[in-house]
């Protein structure tokens, strides 16, 4: 079974906890992948258009960003290696629910495995509205079962 | 060239309001991705040719402004020569060691870091320099980027009428109407204190999940990461210093500001250019030239409206609006702003408000600055509302969510739609009590 976790930097124990657990005695491929999420790139050049600049940034400003973020992804995948030793990492960069379906269609993905929203997101984590828009674009548009791994309540019944 | 003929002024007129209306529609629809400056400059081309405007009065337009002109050049070579010292990246890494690992006080440093520039270097500084600059620290730093991205964006703007230099569209408003430093300061500055201070508690209040934790101090840049000429650095420190003083000094003896922010960049420049840490060539391409055709543009197009009576009627319509009170005043000019900023973007906004004040007759003294600081106050915290600059963009971000994209820019809206009436109104409110 080939699997696919998504990590935003705050949910691989929850996710690697979930995998060993939850599917052991399966036959596993793991593949773990992390998006840059370009959205708030989008937002700066937005609103250098509206200082009225061109939207591209500095070529200096562009490559530390990217480096930030490289440096960035490549930590939260070193750090999902030490939890799922034997998986395979992927750094995407767009927009994060997209990504994630592209590469499970590009992998054939079995299964995708992700949080309902991060942890850091001031959403509910139960009830109404728990879903995060990116879980809930894998959910509606992934090509293979989509597990959401939610951390448990003590409040749940 | 009409002006060779008689015709009628309704005809002159209509045909000064059609060209204003399609230039300002240009601006906020930017068909084709076009620069607003093309649409500003054929507005204003095509007054000239028909001859809507004469030549001497659009040349006179220009120069009674030639200390906005030159407020843009200074201002913007003033921060690209202290972003080239590393000034940006050293604060906001300065900023990060001071919150000792404390991911609140980290937020709430941002936000006291984009105050000070804006106060000193204006809004453009904060939301174009800082903002990435914040945004390369946080990712770093392992903590969500939006609400520091947030707290830059609206910062620049909520600190923007502390000083009448922390935004270029006071310097349009002050311009046109002589407001001395110690009125600015009496009717703005505490609004502007208390507005900052909402604007805190309630990011604080909306981020308070998100902004919990702590972060690791040593994935901070070291110093020499971010000063890369140490010699130049204190220059810049030190010269950034003087034109502060010197603005505050300019403004109490109503000085043309543009004089200390050009003098004060042609400092840095000579530094910058002794060290070698610029070329002229460099500083020209991090200067957007396009604005001052925008302005220029913008001014010569509003100029001719005001030439056929409609600004000055628009004015006493705000009169009307208002009943003559200075609370009206404050109320309406605060709204209208706000709104008008929303709609085509600040700098044109404020451009047609001034014109529109200035033909405003028999106004008691104290409604008269209700309604200019009003108008500085709602075009500077208006584009909060909804911080991409204009409806347009709002319209154009709704129509991408139906297509079920994603898009962070509506995230932005909801937080600016939440938290910009609550300043705006208590911001106004405030203003109308320091008239009395």
């Amino acid at each position: 079974m080939r699997v696919l976790c998504c990590l935003d930097g705050t949910n691989i124990e929850q996710i690697s906890t979930t995998v060993s657990t939850m599917l052991q005695g399966e036959n596993l491929t793991l593949a773990l992948v992390y998006v840059i999420d370009q959205g708030p790139r989008g937002e700066m050049e937005r609103q250098r258009e509206r200082f009225f600049r061109s939207p591209t940034m500095k070529p200096r400003h562009k490559e530390q960003m990217q480096q930030a973020e490289n440096a960035n992804a490549q930590d939260i995948l070193d750090e999902g290696t030490r939890y799922l030793s034997d998986a395979t990492s992927f750094i995407r960069e767009g927009n994060p629910e997209r990504e994630i379906v592209r590469l499970a269609e590009e992998w054939s993905a079995d299964l995708v495995v992700l949080c309902p929203r991060s942890t850091q997101s001031d959403g509910p984590t139960i009830g109404p509205k728990s879903v995060g828009h990116t879980a809930r674009f894998v959910v509606d548009h992934a090509p293979c079962p989509v597990l959401l791994v939610r951390k448990r309540s003590r409040t749940s019944t | 060239m009409l002006l060779f003929f008689h015709i009628p002024a309704l005809t002159t007129t209509l045909l000064t309001v059609i060209i204003a209306i399609v230039t300002l529609l240009g601006i906020m629809i930017r068909p084709f991705r076009w620069n607003e400056a093309i649409f500003a400059l054929s507005g204003a081309a095509l007054l000239l040719i028909i001859g809507l405007i004469s030549p001497v009065n659009a040349f006179f337009t220009l120069y009674k402004d030639w200390n906005i002109f030159f407020f843009f050049l200074g201002m913007m070579s003033l921060s690209a020569l202290a972003e080239t010292a590393g000034l940006f990246d050293w604060l906001a890494a300065q900023a990060a060691r001071l919150a000792g690992g404390s991911t609140r006080r980290l937020f709430l440093n941002t936000f006291l870091l984009g105050t000070m520039i804006s106060m000193v270097l204006s809004n453009d500084a904060t939301a174009l320099i800082l903002t990435p600059i914040v945004y390369t620290l946080v990712t770093r730093l392992r903590l969500p980027v939006l609400p520091f991205l947030f707290a830059c964006t609206f910062i620049a703007d909520t600190a923007s009428f502390l000083l009448p230099v922390s935004n270029p569209i006071n310097i349009i408003i002050l311009t046109r109407f002589q407001l001395d430093l110690w009125t600015f300061l009496r009717l703005l500055l505490l609004p502007s204190i208390l507005v900052i201070s909402m604007n805190i508690g309630m990011f604080f209040l909306l981020y308070r999940n998100q902004i919990k934790g702590r972060f690791d101090s040593k994935r901070l840049p070291s110093t020499a990461e971010s000063i890369k000429h140490p010699a130049y650095f204190r220059y810049t420190c030190s010269v950034l210093i003087i034109v502060a003083v010197a603005y505050i000094t300019a403004s109490a003896l109503q000085i043309p500001l543009s004089l200390v922010s050009l003098s004060g960049a042609l400092l840095l420049l000579s530094g910058a250019l002794k060290w070698r840490q610029i070329t002229m060539k460099g500083l020209g391409g991090q200067i957007s030239w396009s604005i001052f055709g925008f302005i220029a543009g913008m001014f010569v197009v509003v100029q001719a409206v005001e030439g056929t009576g409609l600004t000055e009627q628009f004015g006493q319509l705000l009169l009307h609006l208002s009943g003559g009170t200075s609370f009206g005043a404050v109320m309406v000019g605060t709204a209208g702003a706000a709104v008008g900023t929303n709609i085509i973007n600040n700098v044109p906004m404020a451009v047609v408000l001034r014109s529109s004040l200035a033909g405003v007759q028999h106004i008691a003294p104290a409604a008269r600055l209700g309604f200019i600081a009003a108008t500085i106050f709602g075009c500077d915290l208006g584009p909060n509302l909804t911080t991409v600059g204009s409806l347009a963009t709002v319209l154009w971000l709704l129509i991408l969510r139906r297509r079920d994209l994603d898009v962070s820019g509506l995230d932005y809206f909801k937080v600016g739609i939440l938290v910009t009436p609550l300043m705006l109104i208590a911001g106004a409110l405030l203003i109308w009590l320091l008239l009395l």
